[in-house]
């Protein structure tokens, strides 16, 4: 009995001094340049939409609604438009808002894809909302954006 | 850059006139933020994939530039509309010019 005491004891002492020391070290890891970037957010959309007027259709983004693993985080757009020969989709980027860089990407079509649809899987710092925008050739702009749970920083790993 | 080839795979090589081709691929790159520090602290020197293009033949279909919030080991997977034979050649470029490519034979059945 007495022996068992002091394990538990000595168990308990043990996780008290190695704990606070683990988490000291985890959060030295982890840079302050994680912090979200809103000037650089809006100036990147600001510089897509110009003049346009977004238009909250035609655009399809699919996304999970809790990040399991947020250093990989699945993302799909599909312009869903009938393009044509003459109408193509020129350009699509997506937006982390609360990234430290908030462009997240940037997919470029021509006229010979044909089709507008792309996926890729994102890094997330914290739970925020995912943006896609998209540019047709005849100048309108189309938008998207679901808000993602984040289980923890993806920016660190 | 990474040893191992490209992973790609393409939903069909043989396909029809006018049917959409769908390509997976993945290629091994550690897509290093310049925000990470090594265990001495300093920071590890910002190297990303900056760019991912397609081309059928002399077409380009698709060009992707990632950012630094794409996940390491960059997927990308894109579709495109069949209208001609051609060779599709995927083409990955780094901050350090390393470059990766695959190449995948479409020919319309």
């Amino acid at each position: 009995m007495q022996r068992r005491d002091f394990v538990r004891c000595s168990m308990a002492l043990g996780t008290a001094l190695a704990l606070p020391r683990a988490r000291a070290q985890t959060r030295t890891a982890v840079p302050a340049s994680l912090a979200p970037n809103p000037a650089e957010f809006r100036k990147a959309m600001a510089d897509f939409i110009g003049k346009a007027k977004p238009l909250e259709t035609g655009l399809k983004l699919d996304l999970p609604v809790l990040a399991d693993n947020p250093s990989a985080v699945p993302v799909h757009v599909t312009v869903t438009l009938p393009l044509s020969d003459t109408l193509y989709c020129k350009e699509l980027i997506l937006l982390a808002e609360q990234n430290p860089s908030p462009l997240a990407c940037r997919f470029q079509f021509t006229p010979y894809t044909g089709t507008a649809e792309a996926a890729a899987r994102l890094r997330l710092s914290q739970s925020q909302t995912v943006h896609a925008l998209a540019r047709l050739s005849d100048g309108r702009v189309l938008a998207a954006r679901q808000a993602i749970t984040v289980a923890a920083s993806g920016c660190g790993m | 850059m990474a040893v191992k080839p490209p992973r790609v795979w393409v939903s069909s090589v043989k396909p029809a006139r006018g049917e959409v081709v769908r390509v997976r691929a993945q290629i091994e790159h550690l897509m290093e933020s310049g925000l990470r520090v090594d265990p001495a602290g300093n920071p590890r020197p910002r190297n990303i994939v900056r760019s991912f293009e397609a081309r059928l033949g002399p077409q380009l279909i698709f060009r992707w530039e990632p950012g630094i919030g794409i996940a390491q080991n960059p997927y990308i997977e894109f579709t495109f509309l069949a209208r001609e034979s051609g060779e599709l050649l995927m083409l990955w470029t780094d901050e350090a010019n390393a470059t990766q490519e695959a190449r995948k034979t479409i020919t319309l059945s």
